[in-house]
């Protein structure tokens, strides 16, 4: 991990609440692995001082590195507002990664709003082969359903509202396809959907990770402001992993589920 | 090039530059970017008899130019500090200057933890935390009353041979009080500031930001306090001071010194600049230069009233 005073290519609204920014960090890109995160530094902050945690969307050959957002506080609001030509101080890469399946397992990603940036690296890595299941409240909370069809992949879609695909929560579409062999999920989305997804999957046999953030203060594990109750073998049974270094993805088998 | 070694007593450090504890757990993370050998020396996050987990979510919020913390000295222990290889055995690999800070729930706790770091190989110094609350006694901190705070010292002089520093809490009417009763008690050198209490609200949900109710503030914002403090102290005992509280850049760092500190620590500056403290060194190195002072001395306690 590495701070590198990035250049802003491109910043703009793509759909609905979401924007998208990429930076010039050639340095950061070398060595981002999917599932990982980006440590902000949004330039013009004023009092507020921490850094905001996005995860890595894409990368390029080019050294370019995107980043998917929404504005929901005074952060991401001043960060739509930056304009191309102007720098961010990004540090990173962050974070622990998705794992590649093994070579019989088959992908299956289960994403909620855009959770579906978390893992399209992964995607793009996993050649085409897998499913993915896209979930919102509504059509313009779905992004990214023609990227994942261009790399092959197969895409359902449950919308809330009905909109768009099945009526009800993306985890409503998984029942057919979770009796098969050798599956691994790999699972993005808000932490409610998160932690509902680890308590259907628990007692399976399934290979299951789950990106799992809370809010973060150092993003690098010096802090312990972002942690999590993970499995221990102490009398309690579990203790505080940190989201920023054990996480942000950690395997559903080391989750401490409360009852 | 000036010089910047710091004489701490029997401590004698490359630089006066610290990382200050809590900010920087156990060396790990921040060695990623520069070698731990190249500060003055590291304060790791306090230890207790036994681990600790640690409060519940959200542990900390952003204030305008600070933070909140609530985390709960969450630490695994003494026993795992000691052997442990992510711990004791990684900063003592990587050579540095290792100050171990101690904390407890009882006075008995503080003299356990002293007594088994007294003789491990790499620790230089003990800083002694007396900001946390003292469960027996209802909860109130050790350091926000003269006489306990007296009785944490003495019983930890008498467990260690190791140089003491005492973190001073600023949640008190008087600091200089604090400062006396502790070098009288045996403290080798003092620290300071550590947080400020404080609390948040959520106007949306209305509840606390903190799950704690209540946590320390750091950061800029806290800056005044603590050189005023840092102040008050120098002009009331004859030891070294270790002055912390809202140190970003060298710019700061100079305001302690001038105003009596003998070192510096940096602290949440390191969650937003990852080489904040190797900044920091070269822009005092800076200062003398420009200013023509050949050592570090030259500064300490010079402001001019």
């Amino acid at each position: 991990m590495i701070t590198e005073n990035s250049k802003i290519i491109k910043n703009r609204n793509i759909k609905g609440e979401y924007y998208q920014i990429d930076f010039y960090s050639p340095e950061i890109v070398k060595t981002v692995f999917p599932g990982q995160f980006v440590h902000v530094q949004v330039t013009g902050l004023r009092d507020k001082i921490f850094r905001r945690p996005f995860s890595i969307f894409d990368v390029s050959d080019d050294g370019v590195l995107s980043v998917i957002y929404k504005v929901v506080g005074e952060g991401t609001d001043i960060l739509s507002k930056l304009r191309e030509g102007e720098y961010c101080n990004l540090l990173g890469p962050l974070g622990s990664s998705y794992q590649s399946p093994e070579h019989n397992e088959k992908a299956l990603l289960v994403v909620g709003g855009y959770g579906s940036a978390s893992t399209y690296l992964l995607a793009k890595k996993l050649k085409g082969k897998g499913t993915i299941f896209l979930g919102a409240k509504n059509s313009s909370e779905l992004i990214l359903i023609d990227e994942y069809k261009k790399l092959g992949f197969d895409v359902k879609i449950a919308t809330e509202d009905g909109s768009v695909g099945k009526q009800g929560l993306v985890t409503s579409l998984l029942a057919p396809y979770l009796n098969g062999e050798n599956l691994k999920v790999y699972a993005c989305g808000p932490n409610p959907m998160m932690y509902a997804m680890g308590r259907m999957l628990a007692d399976t046999k399934i290979n299951v990770e789950l990106s799992l953030d809370h809010p973060m203060c150092c993003g690098v594990g010096a802090c312990f402001a972002c942690v999590l109750k993970v499995k221990a073998g102490n009398e309690q049974g579990w203790e505080y992993a940190r989201s920023c270094k054990e996480g942000p993805v950690f395997n559903l088998k080391d989750i401490y589920l409360e009852a | 090039m000036a010089d910047l070694t710091t004489k701490l007593g029997k401590l004698i450090l490359k630089n006066p530059v610290m990382t200050a504890s809590g900010t920087y757990g156990y060396g790990k993370e921040y060695s990623e970017f520069y070698p731990l050998n190249s500060l003055g020396a590291i304060m790791v996050k306090g230890i207790s008899p036994e681990p600790v987990y640690g409060n519940p979510m959200p542990r900390v919020c952003e204030t305008a130019s600070g933070m909140l913390n609530a985390i709960g000295l969450q630490n695994p222990g003494v026993e795992k500090f000691i052997s442990n290889e992510e711990y004791m055995p990684f900063l003592r690999k990587n050579s540095a200057t290792v100050i171990v800070n101690i904390w407890g729930k009882s006075i008995d706790d503080y003299r356990y933890v002293a007594e088994r770091l007294d003789d491990v190989e790499g620790v230089h110094a003990l800083e002694i935390n007396i900001s946390c609350p003292n469960i027996k006694e209802g909860g109130i901190a050790f350091g926000t009353d003269l006489k306990v705070a007296a009785k944490v010292i003495s019983e930890v002089r008498k467990a260690t041979s190791l140089p003491l520093i005492t973190k001073l809490s600023p949640n008190v009417t008087k600091i200089a009080d604090f400062a006396k009763v502790v070098v009288d008690e045996g403290s080798d050198m003092i620290s300071l500031i550590n947080t400020l209490t404080g609390m948040a609200i959520d106007i949306e949900t209305r509840r606390p930001k903190l799950a704690n109710v209540t946590g320390g503030l750091s950061g800029a914002a806290i800056k005044p306090v603590a050189i005023k403090m840092v102040y008050d102290v120098a002009n009331a005992v004859d030891v070294p001071i270790i002055g912390m509280g809202g140190i970003f850049n060298a710019d700061d760092a100079i305001e302690f010194f001038l105003a009596g500190a003998d070192a510096i620590a940096v602290g949440t500056a390191n969650f937003i600049n990852p080489t904040a403290p190797i900044d920091i060194i070269s822009g005092i190195n800076k200062y003398l230069d420009d200013n023509q002072f050949n050592h570090i001395n030259d500064i300490i306690g010079k402001v001019i009233i």
